[in-house]
């Protein structure tokens, strides 16, 4: 902060343009653009350090451990306190006496109530872990079962040439079938053309027939005389006779 | 040195420097988000969850149109909570002791929702200082009385946590007085008093908690007339 305050001070006197030269010094580094930012941090650790008494930390214990032993700490801490209270740097006044009450109460709600407290915590906690994890997990299936479904596709597009070839030989017979059934129609279609054209030739031949029989029948009968059809009776009269005698 | 009943109230200053904003900090300072770990230690998940439950608090009597206020209020709870149990441990300053602080609250928070109220709807507003169903002829002198009554509000809010922690303080100061007192005259009574002092201890960690909830949830209800 005060070397920001020393720039910006040289800067504005810098300014002003002096007769003196002024040496305006730079900040050494900016931050954000140095080599400290982003710099990795430990992670701490998840349970913190050992202590005792509840306040005390383990390693000072430790540390006394070699020079006095196990009752070391526990001399040193009974003795800075008869020193603090000989000197009158700890009271015993009032509220000595409340602090103390307070104190003991809280001690006696963390003793019965801090397991419960920490295992509801605890709980809490493991509750948010596992939110994340199973959506970890739902993620984690969901991409399992994209790459199942890729793969299915891979065999399947692999598959496709036969797929193709499969489908332009039903191609092929389907306009074969259209092709024939066409033939067909076109076949019948001309058979009928053809047959009507014969049944007119036929039926007019039959029409010329008998037209003609019917003519020539017409003109004999015609050209047949009263004289001779008497004649052709008498006759038939005299073969009846003659037949009827003979038989 | 304690020279008097009432120099525990005393604002503390170390070489014209006011410690009282040292005091004022200990709760921004006391809950800090811990990123020892990403899905939080004991201590953010219980605060979180301790968080969760005074905005709940705050949120039962407001409307949808007062949530803006819920971080607000909420973050005043815990820190009159805060203070207020703060300032049992001993020879510590308990900064809501002091009226100057608690009408500093008191006062811009109901001024605030009464604005409010006065500024969306004054109709309304001016419509809640005269009870539904009242007699003609009483008109008149309720408007008065509810105009006086909107108007103690803020006293009656940092009196209120003044007045109750004070004496909860100085009740301590007197017993544990009488305590070490009847030591030297008699140490059952002395033994009695002091069981006497650790129920009192406890009732006092429950109306340091209490009355800080209750400064919260006045300030709510204000707002909620006032929506």
């Amino acid at each position: 902060m005060l070397s920001r305050l020393a720039a910006r001070s040289a800067a504005v006197v810098a300014q002003q343009n002096h007769g003196a030269r002024v040496c305006v010094v730079a900040p050494s580094r900016l931050f954000h653009c140095s080599g400290q930012h982003g710099r990795p941090i430990e992670p701490l650790p998840e349970e913190g350090g050992k202590v005792r008494m509840g306040v005390f930390p383990e390693e000072w214990f430790q540390f006394f451990y070699k020079k006095t032993g196990v009752t070391g700490p526990y001399v040193f801490g009974t003795g800075l306190l008869a020193t603090l209270m000989s000197k009158e740097y700890i009271i015993v006044n009032n509220e000595f006496i409340a602090g103390g009450i307070f104190v003991g109460f809280v001690v006696y709600c963390v003793r019965n109530f801090g397991p419960t407290v920490a295992t509801y915590a605890d709980k809490l906690r493991q509750e948010r872990v596992d939110f994340i994890d199973n959506k970890k997990g739902r993620f984690l299936t969901d991409c399992e079962n994209a790459i199942e479904t890729e793969k299915k596709e891979q065999w399947r597009a692999e598959g496709v040439d036969y797929l193709f070839e499969a489908k332009k030989a039903n191609v092929a017979m389907q306009l074969e079938t259209a092709y024939r059934e066409r033939v067909h129609e076109v076949s019948n279609a001309v058979k009928r053309r053809l047959d009507y054209q014969l049944d007119v030739e036929n039926t007019q031949r039959r029409m010329a027939q008998e037209h003609m029989a019917d003519w020539v029948v017409n003109n004999v009968v015609s050209s047949i005389t009263p004289q001779q059809e008497k004649e052709a009776i008498a006759k038939c009269i005299e073969d009846l006779k003659r037949m009827a005698k003979a038989s | 040195m304690v020279v008097s009943l009432f120099s525990q109230f005393d604002s503390p200053w170390l070489f014209s420097i006011p410690l009282v904003v040292l005091a004022l900090l200990v709760p921004w300072k006391l809950f800090v988000s811990s990123g020892a770990s990403w899905a939080g230690t004991r201590s953010s998940v219980l605060l979180e969850s301790l968080l969760g439950m005074l905005m709940n608090q705050v949120m039962q009597p407001l409307s949808k149109k007062g949530f803006n206020w819920v971080v607000l209020l909420s973050s005043l709870m815990l820190m009159l909570m805060t203070l207020n149990v703060i300032g049992l441990f001993p020879y510590t300053f308990t900064p809501t002791t002091q009226l100057s602080m608690n009408l500093g609250l008191a006062v811009p928070l109901w001024l605030a929702t009464v604005v409010y109220g006065f500024r969306n709807h004054p109709t309304v507003a001016l419509a809640h200082l005269c009870p539904e169903g009242a007699p003609n002829l009483l008109i008149p002198v309720l408007v008065v009385v509810e105009t006086l009554s909107i108007l103690m509000r803020p006293l009656a809010l940092g009196l209120r946590l003044t007045a109750n922690l004070t004496a909860g303080h100085l009740l301590m100061h007197l017993i544990s007085s009488a305590v070490l007192g009847l030591m030297e005259l008699s140490v059952v009574l002395s033994g009695i008093t002091l069981f006497l002092l650790v129920f009192l201890t406890m009732l006092e960690i429950a109306v340091a908690l209490i009355q800080g909830y209750v400064f919260a949830i006045l300030v709510t209800l204000y707002l909620d007339e006032n929506l």
